[in-house]
């Protein structure tokens, strides 16, 4: 079904124009980068405790 | 009227109560569904690996959060939640994702510390939350010392009884273990603290959390099959799955228990936010105590000082639960989160009344839902499945309390009927 989302969202032009700078706005979006952080760490931590 | 006054002209006093209320019942029913989550494992040999039952839960989790949408509301709703606001789906997987190795890290916990040490100290994500949602989407700005002593004092009090109740809980350390098992507890609750990161940045835009939940269910399932076979190896884990498959039933069924928990949490998220929400559906721990000594005949000839910490612990728990209950969002603070809710808007385009309309409960589209053939398809797999899963289920040999098992069942379903009427009649779901 996401598949069927993700081809509507590329016939949607003010989506297309909309997406442009989505990655950019994630990847400097700090609200991105303390979760997946604090994931990296967990993952670590389980590692280690392995 | 401009973009920025369509988001920030305050909500009626009126429906920010309703609101308000709604997600206040929503973390009480959460508390109470997740808790009675627990139910279905305690009767599962304790001999199988926790990775294995982790991921079978994980799987009832799966099916029950495409599911339930569907029936719900029907999945066009995902789809146009996602053509809203396509960069939530980002934040869904990773929620979904942390959510899966702190859930690991618990097992390790229990294992070296015992749950006496380990609950507490993963509970202590609702601090972590409480402080997140203050410096990150300005919960708690504006709203008046008494909300402040209310929320921190009451999530204060709950952390103190959740302390008392799992001492009460038994459980050693295991020799030598006690460190690593305290730090894979806390890490645990720095990440579910941390995950409500996305859970609130979802709801403050707008995403609706019957469609953040399916995704979210995504990076749970990829980040536990992932561990499961990296732990285990295909082979071991076939035949794992193979010796439960008589449990297989309960299991997914824990993991669908969860799912209606967690919908609650997320409404109450959404509407009363997370330095409300997470503390409120921390209630869990004492659902999952009144199954464990009522029905499971847990802590029976304990001594008085057990009791007096399970009695004392209960108290303190409530009581706090009741101060964060008391202390919901003034009109000056819901401004504040207005703010946070524009500044997202702006950053990721998304239309106005959009978000607007999820800050109010109400819909943006107006278009009636119709259920696709693929809900219906989803609804009538997912029972297939549950249904094939129960004709091989048996139950084990567990001496179990029938009555309690009625009347705590009968009060899961009555605040069930009562958050879902209610989360109807206020919001429609949205």
């Amino acid at each position: 079904m996401y598949s069927v989302m993700l081809a509507d969202m590329a016939n949607d032009p003010n989506h297309r124009v909309r997406s442009k700078g989505l990655l950019a706005n994630i990847l400097s979006d700090i609200h991105f980068w303390i979760p997946a952080l604090v994931l990296l760490a967990g993952l670590i931590i389980l590692h280690k405790l392995r | 009227m401009g973009a920025e006054t369509i988001v920030r002209s305050p909500i009626p006093a009126s429906r920010l109560r309703k609101l308000q209320a709604l997600g206040i019942l929503c973390g009480f029913a959460a508390g109470a569904w997740l808790g009675g989550a627990e139910a279905p494992i305690k009767i599962i040999n304790p001999s199988v690996s926790a990775v294995t039952i982790s991921l079978v839960m994980v799987l009832g989790v799966f099916l029950a959060r495409w599911s339930v949408p569907a029936l719900v509301q029907g999945t066009s709703h995902v789809r146009n939640d996602v053509r809203q606001a396509p960069h939530l789906v980002v934040w869904a997987v990773l929620a979904g994702c942390m959510w899966a190795v702190a859930n690991t890290l618990t097992i390790y916990a229990i294992r070296n510390v015992g749950l006496s040490i380990a609950f507490p100290l993963w509970n202590t994500n609702s601090l972590l939350g409480i402080f997140w949602g203050f410096l990150l989407f300005n919960e708690l700005r504006g709203a008046g010392w008494r909300c402040w002593l209310g929320v921190w004092g009451g999530a204060a009090g709950m952390f103190a009884g959740a302390t008392l109740l799992a001492f009460a809980s038994s459980g050693q350390a295991t020799p030598g273990k006690a460190f690593t098992g305290v730090i894979a507890a806390l890490a645990a609750g720095i990440l579910w603290g941390t995950m409500y990161i996305p859970y609130r940045k979802a709801y403050l835009t707008g995403m609706n959390p019957l469609s953040f939940v399916a995704f979210f269910t995504i990076g749970e399932l990829v980040t536990m099959t992932a561990l499961a076979l990296s732990y285990l190896g295909a082979v071991r884990l076939w035949q794992e799955l193979l010796s439960v498959r008589t449990a297989l039933f309960w299991l997914m069924l824990g993991g669908f228990i969860w799912v209606i928990g967690d919908l609650f949490q997320q409404y109450a998220t959404k509407y009363v936010g997370i330095s409300r929400g997470i503390p409120l559906s921390n209630t869990n721990q004492l659902w999952g105590l009144l199954w464990g000594v009522m029905v499971f005949h847990e802590l029976r000839g304990g001594s008085p000082r057990t009791y007096a910490e399970v009695i004392g612990g209960s108290i303190l728990m409530a009581l706090g639960a009741v101060a964060i209950a008391l202390s919901s969002a003034t009109g000056r603070e819901h401004v504040s989160w207005q703010d946070a809710a524009e500044r997202e808007g702006q950053r990721y385009g998304i239309e106005d009344d959009y978000v607007r309309a999820s800050m109010e409960g109400r819909e943006s589209n107006t278009a009636p839902s119709r259920r696709s053939l693929l809900d219906w398809l989803l609804i009538v797999g997912t029972s297939a499945v549950f249904g094939t899963l129960a004709a091989f289920a048996r139950l084990p040999v567990v001496k179990i309390d029938a009555v309690w098992v009625a009347v705590l069942a009968t009060a899961m379903l009555a605040l069930l009927a009562t958050c879902a009427i209610t989360l109807w009649r206020t919001t429609r779901f949205r």
